[in-house]
C-alpha cells in the first residue's frame, strides 16, 4: 500500500525528466552542421539519458529503502511499548532525581533556574572516600612512617591494584582477563591462519573463535556460574575467554595483510616452520598486536564494569547496590569514578599506541615527564 | 664439477609456459647474469633454482643434490628487499642464521658471538655498520637491498640467487648494489646468479650471461660474446642499440671499468 503511493509520488519526477532529455535532444540536432558531430551528439544525448534513467531508478531505490527502514522502525518502538510508556508523567520523578544526581546544582534558584553549590561535591567525595571507590585508605595503615609506604606498596595484598580500591578490582578484572587470554588469541590467530594450518582445518581454529565471540562475557560469566557462583574470579575468566575471540579475530585479520615476501625470504634462509612464523609472520605485526592488545584492554576494562553490575565486584556492584537504594548522588559519584578510571586507562593505551605508531626515534625517559602535562592536555582534547 | 645443473627445466602454469626446456650448467665461483625482458621467465628460473617454485619438468641439482626451499646453502635476494621491516638492520641481518639455531635461541638473540660478529661483519662488508641499529624501514631503497645482501651473507651460502635486486633502485644505488654483490661473492667464493633487465648494468658487471625470451635460452656466454646481435636476440625488436651505445661510453668514462675487464674472462 505505501508502496504503491510512494510509486505514483515519483512517477510525475520521472516524466519530467524524459521531457527534460528531449528538449535537450532537439536542441543538440537543431544546432547541427556536420554530420559527423552529429553523431557525435546523438551519442552525448544518448549517455545522458541513460544517466538521467540510472538516477531516478537511484532515487526510486533510496524511497523504497527509507520506506523499509521507517516501517521498520515503527514496529521496533512497538515493540519495546514506546508508545503506551508514558514518559512524561515520570518527568517530575526525573526531575527530583536530577537533584539527587547533580547535588552541585540547586534547581529552581538564581536568575536562570539553576544555581550553583560547590558544596554539592563534597558528598560525591565523601561516598568516594567511605567506599574507597579510588583509593584504598586502610592501605597503609600498617606503616609506622612515609618511608615505609613505598615497601608496603609493593608487600601488601594486591601491591599497586589495590591500592586502587574498588577502581582498582575493576582494573584488575579487566588486566588479568587480557593477560589470561593473550597467548591462547595468539595460538589460535596463528593456527587459523591460511599460511600455517591448511585450508579446511584452519577454519576449525577460526570457527572456535567464532563461537566464543557469539556469546559475550555478560553470558559467559553465567556460564562459569557453577565454578563459585558470580565473582571477581568467574568475571575474570569471562574476561579471559571473552578476549580469546575479539583479540584473536584481530589478530586473525592482521596475519592475513602482511606480505608473503618476508615469509618467502626466511623460507630460504632455512629456517624451521616455528622460526618462519615468527621471523616472516610475527615480526611483521610485532606493534599492530600490541597496539590491538591495549584496545582490547580498554574494552576489558568496560566489560569488567558491566560484569560488576551483576555481582562481579568492583565498581559496577558499588554501582546497582546503590542503585537498589535509590541512592541517586552515591550512583553518580561510582559513576564519576567508573568515568576517571576509563578515561584514565585509554588515555595510557592510546599513548601508547601513537608512541608505536611514531616513525621517530624512542622518547627519552626525562621528556616522558617533562612533556607528560602537554601530552595530557592534547589527549583530553582529542 | 658444475655447481648448479639445470637440465631440461620446464615451468608451466596452467596454461602458460613460463620455462621451456632450459639447460645450462655453472661451475663453481662464477657470476652469471640472466637477461631478458619482463615475463621472459627469468624470476621462474631463480625461484626454481632456490626450490621456492617445483619445476614441471626436468631438474635442478646443486652439487649434485636437487633443490629445496630450506636449503641453507642457496641465500636468495628479493627485488622487494622482503627485509622485516620493523627490525633493526642488524636482526634482519642476523635472521640469516635462522637455519643453523633453534627457535628459542633466534627468538630471544641467544645466538652465538660468532653469529653475531658475522652479521656485524656482513654489515660492514656492504657499508652499513654504522647504520646496524637503525630500523630497516627507515633507510632507503638501496641502503635496504644491501641489508638484503647481508643477510644472504650471514646465510653462509655457497650459492647466491638474487631476483632483479636492483630494479627498484635508481641508477646510482643500482651500481652500488651490484657493486657490492660482485665483490662480495668473489671475494667469497660464491657461484651467484643474478637476473637484470638493464643491459648497461649487465655487461658492466656480468661475466657470463644467460638470455632469456618467452621462457626460453636464447644467449649463453661470455662477456666478448654479448654483441649487438645477442643483445637484439634477447631483447626482441626494441631499439636495443642505444642502450648499447650509452653504455660504451658511459662505461669508457668509468674509472671502474679497467678492473672490470680484469675480472672478465
Amino acid at each position: 500500500m505505501t508502496r504503491d503511493v510512494d510509486s505514483g509520488g515519483t512517477d510525475p519526477d520521472r516524466s519530467d525528466s524524459i521531457d527534460g532529455g528531449v528538449a535537450r535532444a532537439d536542441g543538440g540536432v537543431a544546432s547541427d552542421t556536420s554530420g559527423e558531430s552529429a553523431g557525435r551528439d546523438g551519442d552525448v544525448d544518448r549517455q545522458f539519458d541513460e544517466i538521467a534513467i540510472a538516477r531516478k531508478g537511484r532515487w526510486l531505490g533510496y524511497a523504497v529503502v527509507a520506506v523499509i527502514v521507517t516501517y521498520l522502525f515503527l514496529m521496533a518502538l512497538e515493540t519495546v511499548e514506546w508508545f503506551r510508556a508514558d514518559l512524561p508523567a515520570y518527568l517530575g520523578t526525573f526531575a527530583e532525581a536530577l537533584q539527587d544526581y547533580f547535588p552541585f546544582l540547586v534547581f529552581g534558584e538564581g536568575p536562570i533556574g539553576v544555581a550553583f553549590a560547590p558544596a554539592g561535591f563534597l558528598e560525591y567525595v565523601a561516598f568516594i572516600r567511605e567506599r574507597n571507590l579510588l583509593y584504598e585508605s586502610g592501605f597503609f595503615a600498617g606503616a609506622d612512617g612515609v618511608l615505609e609506604y613505598p615497601i608496603l606498596l609493593f608487600t601488601q595484598t594486591g601491591g599497586p591494584i589495590r591500592l586502587f580500591g574498588a577502581a582498582g578490582e575493576t582494573l584488575a578484572i579487566g588486566f588479568a582477563g587480557t593477560v589470561m587470554g593473550f597467548p591462547l588469541a595468539l595460538l589460535f590467530s596463528i593456527l587459523g591462519s591460511g599460511r600455517v594450518t591448511p585450508f579446511p582445518f584452519n577454519f576449525l581454529f577460526r570457527g572456535t573463535m567464532s563461537a566464543i565471540r557469539a556469546i559475550p562475557a555478560l553470558v559467559w560469566v553465567l556460564i562459569y556460574v557453577p565454578l563459585g557462583g558470580i565473582g571477581p574470579t568467574t568475571a575474570t575468566l569471562a574476561v579471559a575467554t571473552d578476549t580469546v575471540g575479539n583479540l584473536g579475530r584481530l589478530f586473525t585479520d592482521e596475519l592475513e595483510e602482511i606480505g608473503d615476501g618476508p615469509v618467502e625470504a626466511m623460507r630460504t634462509t632455512g629456517a624451521s616452520k616455528p622460526q618462519i612464523i615468527v621471523f616472516g609472520m610475527l615480526a611483521q605485526v610485532r606493534n599492530s598486536f600490541i597496539a590491538w592488545t591495549l584496545y582490547v584492554f580498554e574494552i576489558n576494562v568496560r566489560i569488567a564494569v558491566g560484569l560488576g553490575i551483576i555481582g562481579a565486584g568492583g565498581l559496577g556492584l558499588v554501582l546497582s547496590v546503590q542503585q537498589g537504594l535509590f541512592a541517586y548522588t552515591n550512583m553518580m559519584a561510582t559513576i564519576i569514578v567508573i568515568f576517571l578510571l576509563i578515561v584514565s586507562v585509554e588515555m595510557v593505551s592510546q599513548r601508547t599506541r601513537a608512541y608505536l605508531r611514531a616513525e621517530e626515534e624512542p622518547m627519552a625517559a626525562i621528556q616522558l615527564i617533562v612533556g607528560f602535562p602537554e601530552r595530557l592536555m592534547r589527549s583530553l582534547l582529542k | 664439477m658444475s655447481k648448479i645443473t639445470v637440465d631440461g627445466l620446464t615451468k608451466r602454469f596452467g596454461d602458460t609456459v613460463a620455462l621451456d626446456d632450459v639447460s645450462f650448467e655453472v661451475p663453481e665461483g662464477e657470476f652469471v647474469i640472466i637477461m631478458g625482458v619482463s615475463g621472459s621467465g627469468k624470476s621462474t628460473l631463480l625461484r626454481c633454482i632456490g626450490g621456492l617454485l617445483e619445476p614441471t619438468e626436468g631438474s635442478v641439482r646443486i652439487d649434485g643434490r636437487p633443490t629445496a626451499s630450506d636449503d641453507d646453502d642457496v641465500a636468495f635476494i628479493f627485488q622487494q628487499h622482503n627485509l622485516i621491516e620493523e627490525m633493526t638492520a642488524y636482526s634482519n641481518a642476523l635472521s640469516g642464521s635462522l637455519g643453523r639455531n633453534g627457535l628459542s635461541a633466534s627468538l630471544l638473540q641467544l645466538q652465538d658471538d660468532d653469529e653475531k660478529y658475522r652479521s656485524l661483519e656482513a654489515l660492514d662488508t656492504v657499508g652499513l655498520l654504522d647504520e646496524a641499529r637503525s630500523e630497516v624501514r627507515q633507510m632507503s631503497g638501496g641502503q635496504q637491498q644491501r641489508v638484503g645482501i647481508a643477510r644472504a651473507l650471514v646465510q653462509e651460502p655457497e650459492v647466491m640467487l638474487a631476483d632483479e635486486p636492483v630494479s627498484s633502485l635508481d641508477p646510482g644505488s643500482a651500481q652500488e648494489v651490484m657493486r657490492y654483490l660482485r665483490r662480495t661473492t668473489e671475494d667469497r667464493g660464491l657461484t651467484t646468479l643474478t637476473s637484470l633487465h638493464q643491459v648497461n648494468i649487465a655487461r658492466k658487471f656480468g661475466t657470463r650471461f644467460i638470455g632469456l625470451h618467452r621462457g626460453r635460452k636464447v644467449f649463453d656466454g661470455y662477456r666478448n660474446e654479448l654483441t649487438i646481435d645477442a643483445i637484439d636476440d634477447i631483447y626482441g625488436d626494441i631499439d636495443t642499440e642505444g642502450m648499447f651505445v650509452s653504455d660504451e661510453t658511459g662505461a669508457r668514462n668509468d674509472p671502474a671499468e679497467p678492473t672490470e675487464d680484469e675480472a672478465a674472462p
